[in-house]
């Protein structure tokens, strides 16, 4: 009895059949193979001229290194810096947008490793497009990433003098924090409802350490919940609450600390709020939050910047 | 051989919604994120067009297996429906009833947090997990050597119930990139397979549509009761097993794929029943071609409706599928 | 079996069927003859219907049963369907089929493996329809029927299966009078015309007597009684069945008994009387020469 699952299984088969192959330019001489921080090899081309940046930290990079008339795409949240904001969008970076980026033909595409999902890499890699993948997790990894993208966009020198410039204000905050008496209790506190600071596995904890602080949220867990009697019972010298510069809630959520005047931190009036974008993107400016940090935790001991 | 009657309204009906299932398809194609036109889209169909590079792969490779995908997918989800309400009787059946949902999306989310990538890592594990809980289901639903409807029902229930919190518990202890993942996977997300793992699905679930085929007036005479069922020639244990694990196999495989969409197996059934009347014979190949249409134009919505990003397919299925069912109630009596 | 004479319809030997420690069926034994009116009459729990659902094949039961001279086993489950249909008291009617469509899916043991209708399915279905008087409801909803309308349907779609044997679960019980009569004789007449043995329950001992041409009375998975209903429907015997005292005597209207309640007011009353004259109750009036 001929039927339309016949007829559909028919036009199925026959489309597989008529599938092209991989279309996107054939492999150039000028051809690099690479490999990138995530440990993969990756064939990139000698000069890249049409780049997306999958992860608002890679735009910055690539704006930090002069290398933005590269870029023809980025992810939503690339905001900073303000120019960023001309560049066409491909989705965010948890949900990147297949077609929007194949449109733009790219020649390169940079991944942020642990944050793009794999499989949309794979796609992106099945259709021909290099993707090279960092991993700028802490400030050792963002320094590496910066020089990785650096050779990749041809830009070596100018990755080379800003690792260098980086290098030398981390040590100087280093320096100035192994003069320092004591250590401060710093809670920093990441989530509002509930309550979530940050661990030992985080960027910010070793931005703490770095600048002369204790991390009252040590340990194994990353992100881990305190209550607030958790909070409490740490009794810290610093509480540091970021916000997205959004005013309101984080003010509220100040006031509220404020009324237990136990605490160390509300007695001395050590109760801050700090912009968390420089703080959440290990990018170029992770040296910028960790001298305001350093101002934060360390005021007496010369300023930052 | 004359034709039957009965042969003549499968056709009748059939063919009308091949051509809006064709019809959705090439919308689905000539739709994006990315500005191409239908006149594009069309030309990229036949082979050529401008930048044939860029263009081929965004039609082929990007649009095609996602429209595809989603035909199979709102084929197999109304289909599944349709079949277990007929086997356990009962108008609120849906595919993810026997604990499928609850089992694939505990083995997914175990998956993601294993680091595997969504294909094969995720599928498998997926579909371990609702076989798994399938085997369990049954295994609690016997009544000596048959099957007994209502313990399915039960077991069925409180098997998601209990997913429901283990999915719950691992959502919290998960970091934020998985998190994201998982919940992408929740929601149902018809973008990440490419051509050949659809064409896998397809060869995957075109079998179970025949078998199923196969059973529709089977499934007619059982909506009579099993005792009446019997009377009249039917193997009736053979035919509820041979229907309940065709129907969960090829539900299990698509969910794999692309999680768990709702409503779809719910609502299809009904508002194809409610137009075509109850003979299963019709509503079959009505469920799987009115069902892919379904889906892909929900898919479209997806895409096209918000002005920035896409939304989950799962969202639309379900702001489009609970008002449609409310409406289906009363109209009919369910 | 004498050679020459045509196998029964129904054989059955040492039928049981219980639960555990309970036996609802014990140990019975009987034929049905061909063409057959053969009607289960008996008390609640005497095990009328279970012995039904046994014969149709829908419960198992220990023991052996023929059905047309062939052990039943014999049979593929679709074959058997061919000779036996069941007529059920009423379906669950949670989707909207017409009465054709139901009528249609009789036509299923006679079906290859789609289940697609033939032309000839359609003609035989037409032909049934005409017979059990339906033709004007073909194509109304199930659920817009009467009672009476209904229990037709069922009949119809049984009789499109094209048994040997009809078998029917206390087909009148929700049925008005008139819708009572009709579908009795209906099946009378399908048992003229067409030589097709009935075998049903019933609970009112009337009918049985009007249509039955030999009743099988039991009590607690037992038989007490196999005969004709002059044979069956005694005083003595109902009462041992039944527990209750039940006045019996020749119907007005033909060779059969009439069977009716007695109210508690009148027997203790006549109870005397009753007993005395038993037998001149049960002889026939106006012969008084016939006794049992």
């Amino acid at each position: 009895m001929p039927g339309p699952r016949v007829l559909i299984t028919a036009a199925l088969v026959s489309l597989m059949l008529m599938m092209p192959g991989p279309l996107i330019p054939c492999p150039d001489a000028e051809d690099r193979v690479l490999q990138d921080p995530a440990g993969r090899s990756v064939r990139v081309p000698a000069d890249p001229r049409r780049v997306v940046a999958l992860a608002p930290s890679v735009t910055e990079i690539v704006f930090a290194l002069k290398q933005a008339h590269r870029l023809v795409g980025a992810t939503r949240f690339s905001d900073y810096p303000a120019e960023a904001e001309q560049i066409p969008k491909v989705g965010s970076y948890v949900r990147l947008d297949l077609e929007k980026i194949t449109a733009l033909a790219p020649d390169l595409c940079i991944a942020v490793k642990d944050g793009n999902p794999v499989d949309v890499v794979m796609r992106l890699e099945a259709l021909n497009i290099p993707v090279y993948a960092v991993d700028p997790r802490s400030l050792d990894t963002v320094m590496t990433a910066i020089r990785a993208v650096g050779e990749l966009l041809n830009a070596p020198e100018a990755a080379a003098s800003m690792v260098g410039e980086m290098q030398r204000r981390i040590s100087r905050v280093r320096r100035l924090a192994a003069t320092a008496e004591t250590r401060p209790g710093v809670f920093f506190q990441i989530g509002v409802n509930p309550i979530v600071s940050a661990g030992t596995p985080t960027f910010i904890h070793e931005l703490i350490i770095a600048a002369g602080g204790r991390n009252l949220a040590a340990g194994d867990i990353p992100y881990p919940r305190f209550s607030r009697e958790e909070v409490l019972m740490t009794a810290p010298d610093i509480l540091i609450i970021t916000s997205m510069a959004r005013g309101g809630l984080f003010e509220k959520v100040k006031r509220e600390w404020m009324a237990w005047s136990d605490m160390p931190a509300v007695r001395n009036r050590r109760v801050h709020i700090l912009d968390s974008d420089v703080l959440d993107r290990p990018g170029p400016r992770m040296v910028d939050g960790l001298e305001q940090l350093f101002g934060i935790i360390h005021p007496g001991l010369g300023n930052g910047e | 051989m004359t034709t039957s009657a009965i042969f003549r309204r499968i056709v009748w009906v059939s063919t009308p919604l091949l051509v809006l299932l064709a019809a959705f398809a090439f919308l689905g194609i000539s739709v994006g994120s990315s500005r191409l036109t239908p006149a594009d889209a069309f030309q990229a169909l036949l082979g050529r067009g401008p930048e044939p590079d860029m263009l081929t792969n965004i039609i082929w490779r990007i649009r095609l297996p996602r429209v595809i995908l989603g035909a199979l997918v709102g084929s197999t989800l109304s289909l599944g429906g349709l079949v277990f309400q007929a086997l356990l009787r009962n108008p609120l059946a849906e595919p993810y009833i026997l604990g499928i949902s609850g089992g694939s999306a505990v083995g997914a989310i175990i998956g993601i947090l294993l680091g595997f990538s969504r294909v094969p890592g995720v599928c498998l594990t997926a579909f371990s997990g609702s076989m798994a809980v399938l085997a369990l289901v049954v295994l609690m639903g016997r009544g000596g050597i048959r099957l007994k409807k209502d313990a399915l029902l039960l077991s069925g229930v409180m098997i998601n119930a209990f997913c429901s919190s283990v999915i719950t518990f691992l959502l919290s202890i998960s970091q934020d990139a998985r998190i994201h993942n998982i919940l992408f996977w929740l929601m149902g997300d018809l973008s990440l397979p490419d051509l050949a793992q659809a064409g896998l699905l397809a060869l995957i679930v075109l079998p179970c549509f025949l078998l199923i085929f196969r059973y529709a007036n089977v499934m007619n005479l059982l909506l009579m009761g099993k005792e009446a069922a019997r009377t009249m020639g039917v193997n009736t244990g053979a035919a509820s097993l041979v229907l309940l694990l065709a129907t969960s196999f090829m539900v299990s495989a698509t969910v794999s794929y692309c999680g768990l969409l709702g409503f779809v197996g719910l609502v299809m059934p009904h508002l194809l029943r409610l137009v075509l009347g109850p003979d299963h014979r019709v509503l079959v190949p009505a469920c799987i071609l009115g069902g892919g249409a379904y889906m892909i134009l929900c898919d479209i919505l997806a895409r096209v409706l918000p002005t920035q990003g896409e939304m989950p397919t799962g969202v639309i299925t379900a702001m489009i599928g609970a008002p449609l069912f409310i409406y289906l109630l009363k109209r009919s009596r369910i | 079996m004498t050679p020459g004479k045509k196998r029964p319809a129904l054989e059955v030997r040492h039928f049981s069927h219980g639960y555990r420690e309970t036996l609802v069926l014990k140990d019975l034994s009987f034929a049905v003859d061909r063409g057959d009116f053969f009607i289960l009459i008996g008390p609640n729990g005497s095990g009328k219907t279970t012995l039904m659902k046994a014969l149709a094949g829908i419960i198992p039961a220990a023991g052996s049963l023929k059905v047309l001279g062939r052990p039943v086993e014999s049979y593929s489950r679709k074959a058997l369907a061919r000779h036996i249909a069941w007529v059920p008291q009423q379906l669950p009617l949670d989707f909207p089929f017409s009465v054709r469509e139901m009528v249609l899916m009789g036509r299923a043991p006679h079906q290859g493996i789609l289940g697609f209708e033939t032309r000839e399915d359609m003609a035989v279905a037409e032909r049934i329809m005409a017979v059990t008087d339906i033709g004007s409801l073909a194509d109304r909803k199930l659920n817009c029927l009467s009672g009476g309308e209904l229990q037709r349907v069922f009949i119809a779609k049984a009789l499109c299966q094209e048994p040997d044997i009809l078998l029917l679960d206390e087909p009148t019980a929700f049925l008005d009078l008139a819708h009572q009569i009709q579908v009795m004789d209906l099946l009378e007449q399908l048992k003229q015309e067409r030589g097709i043995t009935i075998v049903m329950v019933s609970h009112d001992l009337n009918l049985a007597a009007m249509y039955g041409d030999r009743l099988l009375l039991m009590r607690d998975g037992g038989i007490l009684s196999l005969g004709s209903p002059n044979a069956v429907l005694t005083f003595s015997l109902l009462e041992a069945a039944y527990g209750c005292v039940l006045l019996t005597e020749k119907s007005p209207l033909g060779d059969f008994p009439r069977v009716t309640t007695v109210p508690g007011r009148i027997a203790k009353r006549a109870v005397n009387r009753l007993c005395r004259q038993a037998d001149g109750l049960d002889a026939v009036a106006g012969d008084p020469s016939r006794e049992e």
